[in-house]
């Protein structure tokens, strides 16, 4: 028959003087690991959240980024008018041809510099991304040495604000809008017409081709054409995936993440550990009289594991509370993928913070299991004994 | 006259500390009659304790045999032990024994809480054995809040609540004033009378012994008069 | 007995405890050591010999553009330019690799020993390097973790440019800072799948260090308006405008060693402490015998001097092997090159540990020191 709850709970809240130490140990420990985690899952959220299903982007063959993909003029002739592809209401095809270039901009604290990744646009390019939208000012306009900036970007760098110039390769242009790309790559972007950026950074190619296909089916289509035309040095593949498959910088904060986590969970059993020996310590009389009234070991060893879990608990959630304010905090770093600035989010998901107290539970376990034994394995009389 | 619930035969117990070996219990044979008030006398060291332990099922001896209302406690395993100690016996501790984190109510329930009894049958005994020891209303203290006497007698609604054929004490007043003293030997006192009950208790101090109907001495494991 | 081994006993006395306490210690100061040098790797530039007198020239917008061929002549008539190697990012995948783990460069192999003078390579290797158009060259790393020798042909796939190049490996290379990467012929690229007349940038050595301002003003005045503006700095700078990309990551990893430490800190203190409160008993009796407070405090510190020396001695020593003798490169995933554990560093963790030291001796001798020998003894019960 099991110790009643309320005794172990009442036993870990009557020691909180002595357990605080362990407690805030394991708080810590939870904040860290949740905190390293939800950067991580914000890198690769970035990612992969971008992209419309009814997209399907075209670059060159064998680039892993659309900044080092080539796609030329004839190939988008040759593109432009097969079937596969949407039109709008003018008979007009529904795709844009990028140009992706990278400029290396001051950021806004002064601290150096970074590649800041611009996109020129077709105006269709704007339709086929509606989750893109303007938050203040206005769209550029083609032919003018104009952008409109990534909301996200225009609070990390200098010169981003609406109104500012900033110069490069030669020339000032004007930011006369911000945008907010919906949580996805589009928020580490800097946005132009297509053509003036053709002009202004003297590429003949394009990047990257975006369009809308008429049906799921017309993918299919698609990609088989062009990987059976030979003149055609291209792939492509729905927009989505091609976002989901850049998967960012998460290694290294993984590898990161671990280390920690296992470095200071170590820690946080030693300290779960010392602080249940202690507890069995003070109450070896009181585990002699249970065992007296006929309790068993068993229950004996149950009850000092569910304390040490329900210690290690209360760390956690206290953890995850620490962490949680950090939800949503935006900030950047060069994605080694695009070699430029990547802006995301710490993202705490609910199954992140499952996690973390799962983490905190376990190390508690852990933690407790050989003074748990200890305090199992104490004869019935010596504990009557016990000075 | 009465039948006899302790036959005590040929127990021996030695134990080692350290290097040498201590005879504690040497071929003691007894007979316990139900209904009794036991004193069990003797200096320290006597081995009055280990006697009073291996009745109550707490240690086993080196040889010999005890019986109890016929179970030999002696052949019982540990799990077997640990259930029969909660049906048979109700033990009295010097030090009162009481879970400082439970309140005095919720300290008797912890023998019942290992029987199959519901939680409003389980509440019944609970209040009626705090009202034999005539604390009623101290049910929701914690004991902290209560004073030595107070306690032990908490602790002897504890040992009553499973309505076992024995009580052991073992220097149930040790630890107390005169006053307390006084009340809780003469709890146990109404309890053999009014209950039936049988009572074993270790002690030192003659004044508490002479509350028993029978006192039996004891002296390097041996029994005299 | 003497009043050491007194102390000594009591602490070991229950050995579990110690134990638990010196194993705390040493990990915190595991973990210590171990991100103060991990914050060390990435913030500080890769010193290698030769570095002084370099300077990379690159395209003003940014390095991912490309320069024209054509700037090579006008740099190397600037004075103070000892030699000029075009170096031009291949971006090749190994086999089925999905992550790049090697960087391969195309530059001019005339110039090997003029630009980089660190390298190590027999004159055999870099004859044969320098002959061969289709040669390339490897850092040692590299040559290991793939088993290469010379005279392999390996194929690498470009993510830049379109096509795959096969490359006949010459010679093997170490002693520069990157000992991974792989280096062949701007000629060769440009003849197959590259874009001739562009390159990637340029890398040249000045003569004298008082000569590199002046030729770094004299490159950028040379290319200023014109269509490919050029930003030339020193190795240096170029290195720390890297390191500049990687921003808020570098915060991170510190504020996050802090709160880390912080964490182990505050626990070991406080299990050290228990370890020493335990010793109440013994204080007790030792006061009633006579032992005046001063003598009391020296028995505490001295306990808690001996765990936190210990698990110093334990962390920092399993540190220092494990990365001096450990192959850090396997260990990191080729993350870091290199991991050292400087002495300052240990002395940092040395510090940490003589505050671990008192800090956890600070409760139990307040409490002593308020104790009466009355209350003391009363724990014996």
């Amino acid at each position: 028959m099991a110790l009643p709850l309320k005794y172990n709970f009442r036993n870990v809240l009557v020691r909180w003087r002595a357990t605080l130490a362990t407690m805030l140990g394991i708080a810590l420990l939870v904040a860290v690991y949740v905190l390293v985690q939800a950067l991580a899952v914000g890198l690769q959220k970035s990612a992969s959240n971008t992209g419309d299903p009814r997209n399907v982007m075209i670059v060159r063959k064998g680039s892993t980024a659309e900044s080092s993909s080539q796609v030329s003029l004839a190939q988008l002739q040759t593109i432009r008018y097969w079937p596969q592809i949407a039109h709008d209401e003018q008979g007009v095809p529904i795709l844009s041809a990028d140009v992706i270039t990278l400029i290396s901009q001051p950021r806004i604290d002064g601290r150096g510099e970074a590649n800041v990744s611009v996109r020129g646009l077709t105006p269709a390019g704007r339709q086929l991304r509606p989750q893109v939208k303007l938050i203040s000012g206005r769209w550029f306009t083609p032919g003018q040495r104009e952008v409109t900036v990534s909301g996200k970007m225009a609070r990390r760098f200098a010169g981003f604000q609406v109104g500012d110039t900033f110069r490069t390769a030669g020339n000032t242009l004007t930011v006369v809008g911000e945008f907010d790309g919906g949580s996805s790559a589009f928020d580490s972007e800097v946005w132009m017409d297509a053509d003036e950026a053709r002009s202004l950074f003297d590429r003949e190619n394009y990047s990257s081709l975006l369009v809308r296909v008429t049906d799921p089916a017309a993918v299919q289509a698609i990609t088989a054409r062009i990987e059976n035309d030979k003149r055609l040095p291209l792939r492509s593949e729905t927009e989505v995936k091609y976002y989901s498959d850049q998967t960012a910088t998460a290694l290294p904060i993984r590898i990161l993440g671990n280390f920690l986590a296992t470095a200071m969970s170590v820690g946080a059993v030693f300290a779960a550990m010392n602080t249940m020996y202690a507890s069995v310590g003070a109450r070896t009389r009181e585990i002699g009289t249970l065992r007296v009234l006929g309790f068993r070991r068993r229950s004996v060893l149950a009850g000092f594991i569910l304390e040490g879990a329900l210690l290690a608990a209360i760390g956690g959630a206290l953890g995850c509370l620490l962490a949680l304010p950090l939800d949503g905090y935006s900030t950047g770093t060069m994605s080694f993928n695009s070699f430029s600035e990547t802006v995301f989010e710490f993202r705490i998901t609910p199954w992140l913070a499952t996690k973390g107290m799962i983490f905190s539970i376990i190390v508690g376990v852990i933690g407790s299991l050989l003074p748990a034994l200890r305090a199992s394995r104490l004869p019935v009389i010596a504990a009557l004994k016990s000075v | 006259m009465a039948e006899t619930i302790v036959k005590i035969r040929d127990l021996t117990k030695i134990y080692a500390q350290g290097e040498i070996q201590v005879t504690a219990l040497d071929h003691i044979t007894l007979d316990i009659a139900a209904g009794e008030f036991l004193a069990l006398m003797g200096p320290s060291g006597s081995g009055k304790s280990t006697l009073l332990h291996i009745i109550a099922g707490v240690d086993r001896p080196t040889s010999g045999e005890c019986l109890v209302q016929g179970v030999d406690v002696t052949k019982l395993n540990e799990s077997q032990l640990a259930d029969w100690r909660n049906q048979n016996v109700g033990f009295i501790f010097q030090t009162f024994n009481l879970i400082p984190v439970l309140t005095a109510a919720e300290n008797v329930e912890l023998p019942l809480l290992l029987t199959q009894l519901d939680r409003r049958q389980r509440r019944k005994q609970v209040e009626t054995a705090l009202e034999v020891v005539g604390l009623g209303d101290r049910a929701k203290h914690l004991p902290r809040q209560l004073s030595g006497g107070q306690e032990q007698r908490v602790a002897i609604a504890r040992a009553l609540v499973t309505d076992p054929k024995l009580i052991v004490a073992d220097e149930p007043t040790g630890n107390l004033d005169s006053h307390s003293a006084q009340e809780v030997l003469t709890a146990l006192q109404s309890l053999r009378r009014d209950a039936g009950k049988t009572i074993i208790m270790v002690t030192h101090d003659p004044k508490a012994a002479a509350f028993g109907t029978r006192q039996i001495h004891l002296e390097k494991g041996e029994l005299s008069a | 007995m003497t009043l050491s081994t007194f102390i000594l006993k009591n602490a070991f006395r229950n050995k579990r405890r110690a134990l638990l306490s010196v194993s705390s210690v040493a990990v915190s100061l595991f973990l210590l050591v171990t991100l103060q040098v991990a914050l060390r790797e990435l913030t500080l530039p890769v010193e290698s010999p030769g570095a002084e007198l370099r300077v990379c020239a690159r395209n003003k917008v940014s390095l991912t553009n490309p320069l024209p061929a054509r700037q090579r002549p006008i740099i190397e008539k600037i004075p103070g330019v000892e030699g000029v190697t075009p170096f031009t990012w291949f971006g090749g995948q190994y086999q089925n690799e999905g992550a790049m783990t090697f960087a391969q460069f195309a530059m001019d192999p005339k110039e090997t020993r003029t630009v980089f003078t660190d390298f190590k390579l027999t004159d055999a290797e870099l004859a044969r390097f320098q002959s061969e158009k289709t040669a390339a060259i490897i850092g040692k790393i590299s040559a290991d973790k793939y088993h290469f020798k010379v005279g392999d042909h390996i194929t690498l796939n470009s993510t830049v440019y379109p096509g795959a190049l096969e490359f006949t490996i010459a010679g093997i290379f170490s002693g520069t800072a990157d000992d991974r990467m792989m280096l062949f012929h701007q000629d060769y690229l440009d003849d197959s799948i590259g874009t001739p007349g562009l390159v990637g940038m340029w890398w040249l050595k000045v003569k004298t260090a008082e000569d590199m301002p002046r030729v770094i003003t004299a490159i950028n005045q040379a290319f200023a308006n014109t269509a490919a503006e050029v930003r030339a700095e020193s190795e240096r700078a170029f290195q720390l405008g890297f390191i500049s990309m990687l921003g808020n990551i570098k915060t991170l990893i510190a504020s996050i060693s802090t709160v880390v430490v912080f964490t182990l800190v505050l626990v070991t203190a406080s299990t050290m402490s228990m370890a020493v409160r335990e010793r109440f008993r013994e204080l007790a009796i030792l006061k009633a015998l006579g032992f005046r407070r001063r003598e009391l405090f020296v028995f505490i510190l001295a306990e808690s001097f001996g765990l936190a020396v210990a698990g110093a001695g334990l962390g920092i020593g399993a540190a220092y092997c494990a990365y001096t003798f450990g192959n850090i490169n396997k260990m990191t995933h080729g993350i870091f090159v290199s991991f050292e554990v400087t002495p300052r560093i240990m002395g940092l963790a040395a510090l940490v540990a003589v505050a671990l030291g008192i800090l956890s001796a600070l409760a139990p001798a307040l409490a002593v020191a308020r104790m009466s020998v009355v209350n003391g003894l009363k724990t014996l019960d």
